[in-house]
């Protein structure tokens, strides 16, 4: 195989992960702090496709296109935060997982519903390809993964340099303690509900260029998500992003070689790393509770 | 009027009748040990004046105030704060930052700062390791830990739960030291220890809960001369 291949094989794998990363970083933190698997993330990551490509078709721009799907994914999952979860936190992690997964298929519908079945295809930012060790890459591409490494730098930056990031690490040891200490967990739980639901928004918007945006897109990459989250360790931000990129890389790279691997290698990867560190890569004590 | 009352408290764990009735008094800058064997009502006792528990009956009462339907963290901000059972502090995070989740809540960034310092005066074994990560200290360590985290939100009411428990001796007694010094400052404490002889030695008053109820009450001298204490807790 030819070296090309393999250079833009290795960004289409890193841009790939981005996309992951954003996704899984929401669903680890929802499971860490609230205990909560959140299917309904890939509802907001739909979402911030369709209202960013919606954007995109009414006035012609893209960068204000993503962040509106970025604010409206966020925006529909503070109204699931308030009228769903909040209710429901106490209840055991099974009842909460099958209720985000109705929030799923009832928005899938939706979804349907407002823009049909027929897959759309969104205006791309920025059409310049640019050279790398002599092979062209979309430039895109790239400034996908820059804006995913921002959004993890400013996401460290809240969880270790501000009170509110030490509250959600403190409460992702012990909530009930945190709770002790006259901190109002819920809004806590609202916040970073919200800050995930945005993050999916992101996601989806900022995949669409690269995709055609579909209403079955959130379902597709739902294996490949839950994939990262476990490969990475649950609660570890770090570990989140490293198998993120690993993931994405065995996909790409994996179907480099051989082209049915894209679907299976991922599979085979968690496999071995689970069989040789069954809490994921980073995965920590926090699981103890 | 009594700073801390609780009047008559009934809770229940599912069908299970824990508290049967429990009504204690604290006045302010008093320290009221609860006494008490495994089970008997302690904790339950404890969980139910920071609101963890609700009581199917009675009244918990902050200067006449009633508590029983505010929500735990609105009871924190009104001065009732709990030092849990099992210290429970934060293992991944420093030392610093526990004691700042302890403050969460405040506005007041110097008073903070402040506070900070008088619990190092108070531990300086804590200031020499501010910046190490919480769950490499020693038992001892992390107790003084979980009680300065408690100060820092100002309480006017500490609710302490097994300080001595674990824990060797003398850290015990320093441990005692630093509650009594905390009392001294102006801050009333309601101290549930299963070390009943350290506990009456600090408090002026004591309770003996057995199965749910109030068994005894007086001052700590007199029950520390009650043979029937003598012989449950103080070993003779």
């Amino acid at each position: 195989m030819d070296a090309p291949l393999w250079v833009s094989g290795v960004v289409y794998g890193l841009s790939m992960g981005s996309i992951f990363f954003l996704l899984a970083a929401g669903l680890s933190f929802c499971f860490g702090l609230m205990r909560i698997i959140s299917l309904d993330q890939l509802l907001y990551y739909s979402l911030g496709a369709y209202v960013a490509y919606q954007v995109n078709v009414a006035t012609g721009l893209t960068w204000p296109a993503m962040l509106c799907g970025a604010l409206a994914a966020g925006a529909l999952s503070w109204v699931v935060e308030r009228w769903v979860f909040d209710r429901i936190y106490a209840r055991e992690i099974t009842f909460t997982m099958i209720t985000s997964f109705g929030i799923l298929v009832a928005g899938v519908g939706a979804i349907k519903y407002v823009w049909g079945l027929v897959p759309r295809p969104m205006g791309i930012p920025v059409e310049a390809q640019v050279a790398v060790l002599g092979v062209n890459v979309p430039v895109y591409r790239i400034l996908v993964i820059a804006i995913t490494g921002a959004v993890y730098a400013v996401i460290q930056w809240l969880l270790n340099w501000t009170m509110v990031g030490t509250a959600i690490r403190a409460a992702v040891e012990d909530v009930d303690q945190v709770e002790g200490l006259g901190v109002d967990v819920y809004r806590l739980f609202t916040g970073t509900f919200v800050g995930a639901g945005m993050l999916s928004g992101l996601a989806g918007a900022l995949h669409g260029p690269l995709v055609m945006v579909d209403p079955q897109m959130g379902l597709e990459v739902v294996p490949f998500v839950f994939m990262v989250v476990i490969i990475g360790g649950l609660g570890s931000l770090k570990g989140t992003l490293v198998s993120a990129f690993l993931v994405g890389q065995v996909v790409s790279l994996g179907s480099l070689v051989y082209a049915p691997l894209a679907q299976m290698a991922p599979f085979a990867a968690m496999l071995l790393i689970l069989l040789w560190k069954p809490t994921g890569l980073y995965g920590s004590a926090l699981l103890r509770r | 009027m009594a700073l801390l009352e609780l009047e008559d408290l009934h809770v229940y764990y599912g069908n299970i009748h824990a508290l049967k009735g429990v009504s204690l008094r604290v006045e302010p800058r008093e320290i009221v040990a609860l006494l008490g064997a495994n089970g008997a009502g302690k904790s339950t006792t404890l969980n139910t004046v920071s609101g963890l528990l609700r009581p199917r009956s009675g009244a918990v009462r902050l200067e006449g105030e009633d508590l029983t339907r505010v929500p735990p963290h609105n009871i924190v901000q009104r001065g009732v704060v709990q030092v849990p059972e099992g210290r429970r502090i934060f293992g991944q995070l420093t030392v610093l930052e526990n004691l700042e989740m302890g403050a969460f809540t405040r506005a007041d960034p110097h008073g903070v700062r402040e506070d900070v310092d008088r619990v190092f005066a108070l531990f300086p074994r804590l200031k020499e390791r501010a910046g190490q990560v919480a769950g490499t200290l020693s038992g001892g360590e992390q107790q003084m830990l979980a009680i300065g985290r408690a100060l820092m939100a100002r309480p006017r009411v500490l609710l302490m739960d097994e300080p001595s428990m674990g824990l060797a001796p003398l850290l015990v007694e320093q441990i005692f030291d630093a509650i009594q010094e905390i009392n001294r400052q102006g801050t009333t404490i309601l101290l549930v220890e299963q070390n009943a002889y350290m506990a009456l030695q600090i408090a002026r008053r004591g309770y003996v809960l057995q199965t749910g109820r109030v068994v005894l009450e007086g001052p700590a001298e007199q029950l520390r001369e009650n043979p029937e204490v003598k012989r449950a807790y103080l070993g003779g």
